[in-house]
């Protein structure tokens, strides 16, 4: 939920001191000014670039279809300060407009409904991989486990099977209250010592929540849920300013570096995309390094976990998953005897580490959301362009075509009214001989001669529905020849002559 | 003081506030649970006490024996004869675990057992993590329109209330909404269908997680002999998606209300979706929503390349 949190605040608005509409317009929002700071640095430099105008992608957005997700997120989100997106998204019209509303909701409910049937698919795979990787080990605990039951019931006589049951019903739920019996009494400290309780609180507001410690009581209980409802928008708030800050440093170092590669000369001039790129590789690279690496190490030097328990642990802490099978600084029962003198700032440090960690985590995970997005956009702007020049190309091919036939049909038309005045002359000089006598009725077919033959390369369409009726008769010294020809269509031959 | 100077200082009183306010959690905590802690560390002594006076076994055994017990325990195997029959791997429960690891829950009643499988689950967490609230926020942008901005324009034209009022009441209603039907309808439910739940430690469960919580003291299906598990834990999947969406949803519906009365510019806090831009001038908040909507649908959309593509459609 803080981790939604995060998102909703972190990604959105205060990692990513978004960039949200263009800039040219006069609707400006005085943000929290950190990460504010390096945007207006970065949208000044646009505006000397571009002027007033909408900026590239906006351009192309206001064309091509909208954003993956949604164009409003994608829109405050977007802060290329630790993505190498150099466009920056559209902002949107209000929600109210309607249209775009609905437009903006049809195309994303079918990529919301694909995203969701990936993630579907995603956690079924899961499913069976977990499940072919640790149902062998549980049957094998399962057996060992009941075999030491046997062995204790038969080398114990006197202790009957449900006495012992009862016994380790007991034992477990006292685990579970956090009471170890195993140990002598005396020194064993307390869960719900004061450093112990800072650190549950902890858990609890960070919705990391190992369960190792857990309220029993009904107050106790009632208790977290009030605190949680307060205190996970407080951390949430937090996460962002700290997530914020982070950002902004990073963004400055960005910044620092472009112009100083800006500055060389032109031969060592790399792309802007590329500075960003490698920036953010070394700024995952680093904080890797110093947030998971780092207090790998450390923990499994102090608390003798092997190096892969450890990477585990610090994942599962940092993603605020927390199963709580590995908890820094409960040492649990796994070792029995040995307990592990933990030093006095060790939790608090821990703690420190897990906010620190969490707000990377989270400004490492919006980047990746920021790139989904970008990508996507930038699918989406290729695809749409795409379909642009597709429809460009296609509707200029009709265009042409009905041309040419308009053409065609103006040539028809004409040549049929120079036809039909022509036989009027023709039937006054001649006096109405019976041209048409000998004519074989034939098909309706109309057989054009194009007369001279570079008109008949012209027009080669207009050798429309050739049949050459046999016995074609031919008309001498004209040119005329009559390929029987109906008695309306005469007239188009003759004209071919002329 | 400059406005980065500003943040900076607000940033520090707000980690000292946090701080402040886990020290109060950590001793209201202490105070409650631990008379009970003690309480009942005397009871399991007394019970271990009595246990090796009336048989046989001598303490170190007994304790080597409940090591192995408890360790077993701690991977979600018990010795309890009417346990043994359903596995905590078998497909629906691992699509349980699947969907805990990355809904980001994680309860810790079963945790992998092999190397193998605590590797696997730190690739898939650190994929799954990420799709997960990707798909939730797109699924969250879209109910948006749905359930606020709809409901809210719809009141003010018909009924003509002002945006701060019409705001706030929806989101009133919306948390009201929730609450009855993700909280208490479930938490009912629950404790019908757990027979060691009470409404209260259901309604626990719930809260715990919708939060992505997850402490794992209650976690549903667990009971030995449960009826129809499988469908039961799936159908549990279905409400932490659901419930996590609506969640956020609320927070979101809340993040705007915040940002129309002005809370969160007084607090220079991160703004709602719509507002963000680069800061030149400030502007106040509220009542402006309505300029900002005339000015959007009033700005120049570049119209050049519009008109070439609509006139390509003849």
């Amino acid at each position: 939920m803080r981790n939604s949190k995060k998102r909703a605040f972190g990604r959105e608005e205060g990692s990513g001191s978004g960039t949200g509409s263009a800039s040219g317009t006069g609707r400006v929002v005085r943000r929290a000014g950190t990460g504010s700071r390096q945007a207006r640095v970065k949208n000044q430099e646009d505006e000397k670039k571009r002027g007033w105008e909408k900026t590239g992608a906006d351009r192309t957005n206001a064309v091509a279809p909208p954003d993956l997700l949604d164009p409003k997120s994608a829109a405050h989100n977007s802060k290329p300060r630790l993505s190498f997106s150099a466009a920056k998204p559209l902002v949107l019209n209000s929600p109210e407009d309607e249209y775009d509303t609905t437009r903006f909701t049809v195309m994303r409910w079918k990529t919301v409904s694909v995203i969701f049937f990936l993630v579907v698919l995603y956690l079924i795979v899961g499913a069976l991989v977990f499940r072919a990787l640790e149902q062998p080990h549980e049957s094998q605990q399962k057996l060992a486990i009941l075999a030491e039951k046997l062995d204790f019931l038969s080398l114990h006589a006197c202790v009957n099977s449900s006495e012992l049951e009862d016994l380790v019903k007991q034992v477990i739920s006292a685990i579970r209250a956090g009471v170890n019996p195993s140990a002598n009494s005396s020194n064993q400290t307390s869960l719900w010592d004061l450093s112990s309780s800072f650190f549950f609180a902890g858990t609890v507001i960070t919705t990391i929540g190992f369960g190792n410690i857990a309220p029993h009581t009904e107050g106790g209980r009632i208790f977290c849920i009030i605190y949680a409802l307060l205190g996970i928008p407080l951390f949430g708030f937090l996460l962002a300013g700290v997530g914020d800050q982070l950002g902004t440093i990073f963004g400055k170092g960005i910044n620092r570096v472009e112009k100083i590669v800006g500055s060389l000369p032109q031969k060592w001039k790399v792309s802007q995309t590329k500075i960003r790129v490698i920036s953010t590789v070394i700024f995952i690279l680093f904080g890797c390094v110093l947030f998971v690496a780092l207090p790998a190490v450390i923990f499994k030097h102090i608390e003798g976990w092997s190096t892969l328990e450890s990477i585990y642990f610090v994942v599962i802490t940092l993603t605020t998953i927390g199963f709580g099978d590995f908890v820094a600084g409960e040492k649990g029962l796994e070792k029995g005897g040995s307990e592990i003198e933990y030093l006095d700032y060790y939790k608090p440090v821990v703690w420190f580490w897990i906010l620190i960690g969490l707000a990377y985590f989270a400004a490492v995970l919006s980047m990746i959301g920021d790139w989904f997005r970008v990508i996507s956009k930038k699918t989406k702007e290729e695809v749409g362009e795409f379909r642009i020049h597709a429809a460009e190309w296609t509707a200029n091919v009709s265009a042409e075509f009905k041309e040419t036939r308009r053409r065609l049909s103006v040539d028809i038309s004409n040549k049929f009214e120079r036809a039909a005045s022509i036989k009027r002359r023709l039937s006054s000089e001649l006096g109405l001989n019976p041209i048409t006598q000998e004519m074989t009725p034939g098909r309706r077919t109309l057989s054009v001669n194009l007369g001279p033959g570079d008109e008949r390369e012209a027009y080669p369409n207009l050798a429309l529905s050739l049949t050459p009726v046999p016995g074609a008769l031919a008309r001498n010294g004209s040119g005329l020849y009559l390929n029987g020809l109906s008695p309306d269509y005469a007239e188009v031959a003759i004209i071919e002559s002329l | 003081m400059s406005s980065w100077y500003k943040s900076w200082i607000l940033l520090t009183g707000f980690i000292l506030f946090y701080v402040a306010y886990l020290l109060f959690g950590a001793f209201v905590f202490s105070t409650i649970e631990r008379p009970v802690e003690d309480k009942l560390k005397r009871d399991i002594q007394v019970l271990k006490e009595e246990f090796l006076n009336q048989s046989c076994v001598n303490a170190t055994s007994l304790e080597h024996f409940l090591e192995g017990v408890l360790q077993a325990n701690k991977y979600g195997i018990s010795i309890l004869p009417n346990s043994s029959a359903s596995s905590n791997w078998d497909l629906a429960s691992s699509l349980f675990f699947a969907n805990t690891l990355v809904t980001t829950v994680g309860y810790g009643h079963t945790t992998p057992l092999s190397d193998t499988g605590k590797a696997f689950s730190i690739f898939y967490a650190l994929l799954g993590v990420p799709f997960t609230m990707l798909v939730l926020t797109a699924c969250v942008q879209r109910l948006m329109h749905l359930v606020t901005y709809g409901p809210i324009s719809m009141c003010r034209q018909k009924i003509g209330l002002e945006p701060l009022a019409a705001t706030a009441i929806h989101f009133a209603i919306l948390l009201l909404v929730v609450v009855l039907g993700f909280f208490v309808v479930p938490a009912v439910v629950f404790s019908y269908i757990e027979d060691t739940w009470s409404f209260l430690d259901a309604i626990y469960f719930c809260f715990i997680t919708l939060c992505t919580i997850g402490l794992g003291d209650y976690v549903p299906g667990e009971k030995p002999g449960q009826n129809f598990r499988s469908l039961y834990k799936i159908s549990v999947m279905v409400y932490l998606f659901v419930g996590l969406m609506m969640m956020y949803l609320v927070l979101r519906a809340f993040h705007r209300m915040a940002d129309l009365h002005g809370l969160t510019s007084f607090f220079q806090l991160p703004h709602c979706d719509e507002d963000i831009e680069e800061d030149k001038e400030p502007i106040i908040e509220a009542g402006h929503e309505d300029q900002h909507e005339a000015e959007d649908s009033a700005k120049p959309l570049d119209p050049a390349s519009q008109t070439s593509y609509n006139t390509i459609n003849r």
